[in-house]
């Protein structure tokens, strides 16, 4: 037979495992209002019983999900489909901002080949595949590929054709693999940009 | 898996009170700092504002946190010290502004309920 301090020391243990996403300083202070509530109503109620208590405090999990997306990190693991409230402070960039960044990183390296054109483009791959991934506008499946081809993909060939000296010889053969690679982040970008939610 | 006509009824339910709740509490502190047991009671007398406890605890630290509501805490002649929370100056501008906008709302929502689609879009 459990004791009335076991019940409510599993309760908020309970509570304190369905919120480990939050916060430590806010999910202390969750318990700590939990921990007054219950006090308060024993001592108002001193023939309640505790099981009632808890019960109408809640289910823990729920509790635990209203605090994450209350707390306006909630896209993880909430069910309370709070969408409106919880991606509040990240993702607000237009989702054309990381497309045109990573598409134009390569044409402005083409343009301006000579430091620090490369250099800036770079950046420009860099700061885009960080709002891609930041944005709230994809899943994290589209992000994947979205990086893996306009950022990770040219980095890599290019370091390779630095590196080896090994890349298309002559102008036309360059300009060509630049085309070739053109294209295919102009089509990853269309097709990030149409499968993006609102 | 076609939820019952109970549950979706509950849910528009609980969507309902997610919209007005925050403005119900601040209401609750309109004349004097209330503490969370309290306000809870009187939730759950509305009867239809009434939510799962511990949900508003969340709602009241966001309250908090966003400064419409200040917490003191305060002895009691019986059981523990207990939490107060009071309305600051945006609370009440808060509540004011919703004071003023929902009764446009609720009227708007009755006449779509109360008209009948029959008498009003018949051109006729």
């Amino acid at each position: 037979m459990k004791t009335s301090s076991d019940l409510v020391r599993d309760y908020l243990t309970t509570v304190e495992r369905e919120a480990s996403a939050l916060p430590a300083d806010r999910r202390q202070e969750l318990l700590a209002d939990l921990t007054e509530h219950i006090e308060v109503t024993r001592a108002e109620r001193p023939g309640a019983a505790i099981g009632e208590i808890l019960a109408e405090l809640g289910d823990p999990r729920t509790i635990a999900s209203t605090a994450l997306a209350e707390s306006g990190n909630g896209t993880a693991g909430t069910q309370t489909g709070d969408d409106a409230a919880a991606p509040a402070r990240r993702g607000k960039v237009h989702p054309l901002v990381p497309l045109v960044m990573l598409t134009l990183a390569l044409p402005f390296a083409m343009v301006f080949p000579d430091l620090p054109g490369p250099a800036f483009a770079f950046a420009f791959r860099i700061t885009g595949a960080v709002l891609l991934c930041t944005s709230v506008h994809w899943s994290t499946a589209q992000k994947t590929t979205g990086v893996l081809i306009t950022a990770v993909l040219p980095t890599v060939v290019i370091a390779a054709w630095n590196l080896s000296s090994g890349g298309p010889e002559g102008d036309t053969p360059a300009l060509v693999a630049n085309v070739a690679m053109l294209a295919l982040l102009v089509g990853t970008a269309t097709w990030l940009w149409r499968a993006r939610r609102a | 898996m076609e939820p019952g006509d109970s549950t979706k009824q509950a849910r528009a339910a609980a969507q309902l009170r997610k919209g007005v709740l925050e403005y119900c509490v601040l209401a609750l502190m309109r004349d004097r700092p209330r503490y969370g047991v309290e306000l809870l009671h009187a939730l759950e007398d509305s009867g239809a504002l009434a939510t799962s406890q511990g949900t508003v605890y969340p709602l009241l630290s966001r309250l908090r946190r966003d400064d419409l509501v200040t917490t003191t805490w305060q002895e009691s002649a019986s059981g523990p010290p207990r939490r107060y929370y009071a309305l600051t100056d945006n609370g009440r501008t808060a509540l004011d502004e919703f004071t003023r906008v929902w009764p446009g709302f609720r009227d708007a929502v009755d006449t779509f309920l109360n008209t009948s689609p029959l008498s009003d879009g018949d051109p006729a």
